[in-house]
């Protein structure tokens, strides 16, 4: 009998390593090992080319936190950025999707509909909207004179914020919508008309009941939203490139033009590094104040 | 009867091969394959015409790779890796530095003496050269000839007084003054410096001692009087650029001059081929760019920056000078950048391009009209984009003009200590 056991256990172990073990190593070869070499040069003076870089102790640290007005600049953004890219993705994406979880004619397509910007590269996108802020709303703006298309959209600082974040929570709702609505699913029906029966209103309903029950769903909407806008770079990269001047430009654009325009090899990975535990930081709190409210239906 | 269709077609190829077998015009016994790397994929058609010509005179090929953006990326990976390509492009200057463990030395092939003494500046290092000067090019401030007649202009304008005056003009006809570029981070810099250009003079005439000062810091942006003109020119081109200055690109500033709706903008010669794209009858010219400092230093830029090295541990050491000696000696060679690329030659007593703005330049240096070399290329590599930025966020109305300058004089720093 115990033999018995153990080799079903062996087996399981096997076929367990089988599916993971593949994945393990790629993920090792491709993710881990950049990333720990990138720990190696933060601590480096490194220009890209020369053969060997120089090991320069804490210096980048340091830099970053006492010299270096760009990054402080560029982490501003990116939190402000990430409050309001994480509140309308999600918001919007939670509305989109008890529209949609109801019984609407033609929500298929419009399920669709929603979910391509989302399919399209990030690159291509921020030039159509580039067209569309710059030309597109000249047209705009010939046909109806409304004065808002005359505003620089790109070139002011403040605007070229909220051209981001618009560009950025339309590219990203199709995601956490479909999330959404596969949440909404889960949640039974008897419960809701139970509560119908006592008398709760819908938004009673909503609150007390829908919401408690996806939690699981918010739970990895936040997480997976809040870890992508702090990383955020393609869409800005093609949409400003950061502009005007540094008014958009994220930890992660900043990090791109340390290494690859100043040729900071060194110090752009250092920066990278505290990018790493910021975002390890703020999605380990989030996560475990989420986790805990957790409910099962 | 479709496997004797079969047979006959088989037949016609194989004869067709050894046909082509046997025409080969060049009798080469060792081919050699050189591996290029260069950029400006606008000239893309013009390198592999050359190629293809080069094969057929000779039977080597050439293996170009054509990048643009991510160009310093992908060369700085190869050169780290080892895998060497055979001739790199780059840029003058301060690339020497960078480079130079890369670079063979040129100085004693009997070739480089065919090329104009003034285009070798950017690429001797202590009386080495040790680049190619690929192009000669010129900037300053373009203008639709068209556009200025009908405004009733007449006599073009030099100084920043005289250009708001125009710019008055302009606008009085309803007609925009500037398609900015300010979008560009490259376009910033190249309008900027060349205000300050004649600053050479209170350095004895020598860029180098002017940048040199820079480097060690005892010369500072923010201690220069020439950066108030600097910003004066900004201003001007950013209030005479129309309601969304910010957002002209390259391409905006090429096709609002090709279709008249703007009537100057601050670009080179090879903007050229854009802008004729948009409009192939076009007329247009250069103005001499306003300066800090007296009317009759208003002048171009013009200069060689685009530049062809040769790896120096090469295995194709011979074989890629032999090209070089034929890109410079050949009558292919002598006409393919005046015929084919429309832009200037380095070569001695080449042929004059049929492009426009390459006339002008040539006509404006006949006429010795001051003129003056790219300077800013001998500031360390990376300052291009860094103190564009800097720029633009002072068009953008997000810097005054104090702290912009002790940003430029910062970060100038930074890239300075990263650089040694």
């Amino acid at each position: 009998m115990k033999s018995e056991n153990l080799k079903r256990h062996l087996r399981s172990t096997l076929e367990f390593a089988g599916f993971t073990v593949p994945a393990v190593i790629v993920i090792f070869a491709f993710v881990e090992l950049p990333f720990l070499m990138s720990v190696l040069y933060s601590f480096t003076k490194w220009n890209g080319l020369d053969k060997v870089p120089v090991f320069i102790g804490f210096a980048n640290y340091m830099e970053i936190f006492t010299n270096d007005p760009n990054m402080m600049q560029a982490l501003g953004f990116t939190l402000l950025f990430t409050v309001f890219m994480v509140f309308f993705t999600n918001v919007i994406a939670m509305l989109l999707a008890v529209a949609l979880d109801s019984k609407v004619r033609g929500k298929n397509v419009l399920r669709a509909a929603f979910y391509v910007p989302n399919i399209i590269s990030m690159i291509i996108i921020g030039y159509i909207w580039r067209f569309i802020f710059s030309k597109g709303f000249d047209s705009f703006y010939a046909l109806t004179k409304i004065p808002a298309f005359q505003l620089s959209w790109l070139g002011d600082a403040k605007l070229s914020f909220v051209s981001v974040v618009i560009v950025s929570v339309w590219q990203a709702i199709g995601f956490y919508m479909v999330i959404y609505i596969a949440g909404l699913q889960t949640v039974p029906k008897d419960i809701i008309e139970a509560a119908m029966i006592d008398g709760a209103r819908s938004s009673t309903r909503f609150f007390r009941i829908t919401m408690p029950l996806i939690l699981p769903s918010i739970t990895v909407c936040l997480f997976y939203s809040l870890s992508s806008a702090l990383k955020t770079f393609d869409v800005i990269f093609s949409l400003t490139f950061g502009g005007p001047g540094t008014a958009t430009t994220s930890i992660a654009l900043d990090i791109y033009k340390t290494a690859f325009s100043d040729s900071r090899f060194g110090y752009g990975s250092a920066k990278s590094v505290l990018l790493f535990f910021l975002i390890l930081l703020v999605t380990v709190f989030q996560l475990s104040l989420f986790k805990k409210r957790e409910v099962e239906a | 009867m479709k496997r004797k269709m079969l047979a006959v077609v088989c037949l016609v190829f194989s004869a067709l091969l050894l046909f082509a077998q046997t025409s080969k015009p060049v009798v080469n016994k060792n081919p050699v394959t050189l591996k290029l790397m260069f950029f400006s994929p606008e000239l893309t058609d013009q390198y592999n015409d050359m190629a293809a010509t080069y094969k057929a005179e000779t039977g080597n090929t050439l293996d170009i790779t054509v990048l643009q953006a991510d160009y310093v990326t992908v060369l700085r990976a190869k050169l780290n890796s080892g895998d060497i390509p055979d001739v790199f492009m780059s840029s003058a200057y301060a690339d020497n530095d960078t480079y130079k463990d890369y670079c063979y030395d040129l100085t004693n092939e009997d070739f480089m003496k065919q090329l104009e003494p003034t285009s070798m500046t950017g690429v001797t290092v202590n009386g080495r050269v040790i680049g190619y000067p690929f192009l000669v090019q010129s900037h300053s401030f373009i203008y639709n000839k068209k556009v200025f007649a009908d405004a009733g202009i007449t006599v073009l304008p030099r100084t920043l007084a005289e250009y708001d005056a125009v710019c008055k003009k302009l606008k009085a006809k309803g007609i925009q003054p500037f398609a900015t570029g300010f979008k560009e981070w490259w376009v910033l810099p190249q309008t900027a410096w060349q205000v300050m250009a004649p600053i050479k003079d209170s350095f004895g005439g020598d860029y180098a001692k002017f940048v040199d000062q820079l480097n060690a810091g005892t010369v500072k942006f923010s201690t220069l009087k020439e950066m108030n003109t600097v910003f004066d020119v900004l201003d001007l081109i950013k209030n005479n650029g129309g309601p969304k200055p910010m957002e002209s690109d390259f391409n905006d500033q090429c096709s609002m001059l090709a279709s008249g709706k703007v009537a100057m903008i601050h670009q080179g010669n090879w903007a050229e081929d854009t802008i004729r794209k948009t409009n192939p009858t076009i007329d247009i010219g250069y103005l001499l760019g306003p300066v800090s400092g007296p009317a009759d230093k208003a002048g171009i830029m013009f200069d060689s920056n685009q530049t062809i090295r040769i790896a120096k541990d090469s295995k194709n050491l011979k074989a890629a000078l032999d090209w070089l000696r034929w890109l410079t000696t050949s009558d292919y060679g002598k006409n393919w950048i005046p015929g084919k690329i429309l832009q200037l030659s380095p070569i001695k007593g080449a042929k004059a391009s049929k492009a426009e703005l390459a006339q002008a330049t040539m006509d404006l240096l006949a006429k010795k009209t001051p003129n003056y070399s790219w300077y800013y290329q001998r500031f360390p590599t990376g300052t291009e984009q860094g103190l564009g930025i800097i720029l633009q966020g002072y068009c953008a109305g997000m810097t005054n003009r104090q702290d912009t300058l002790k940003a430029l004089d910062s970060s100038y720093k930074k890239i300075v200590d990263a650089s040694k």
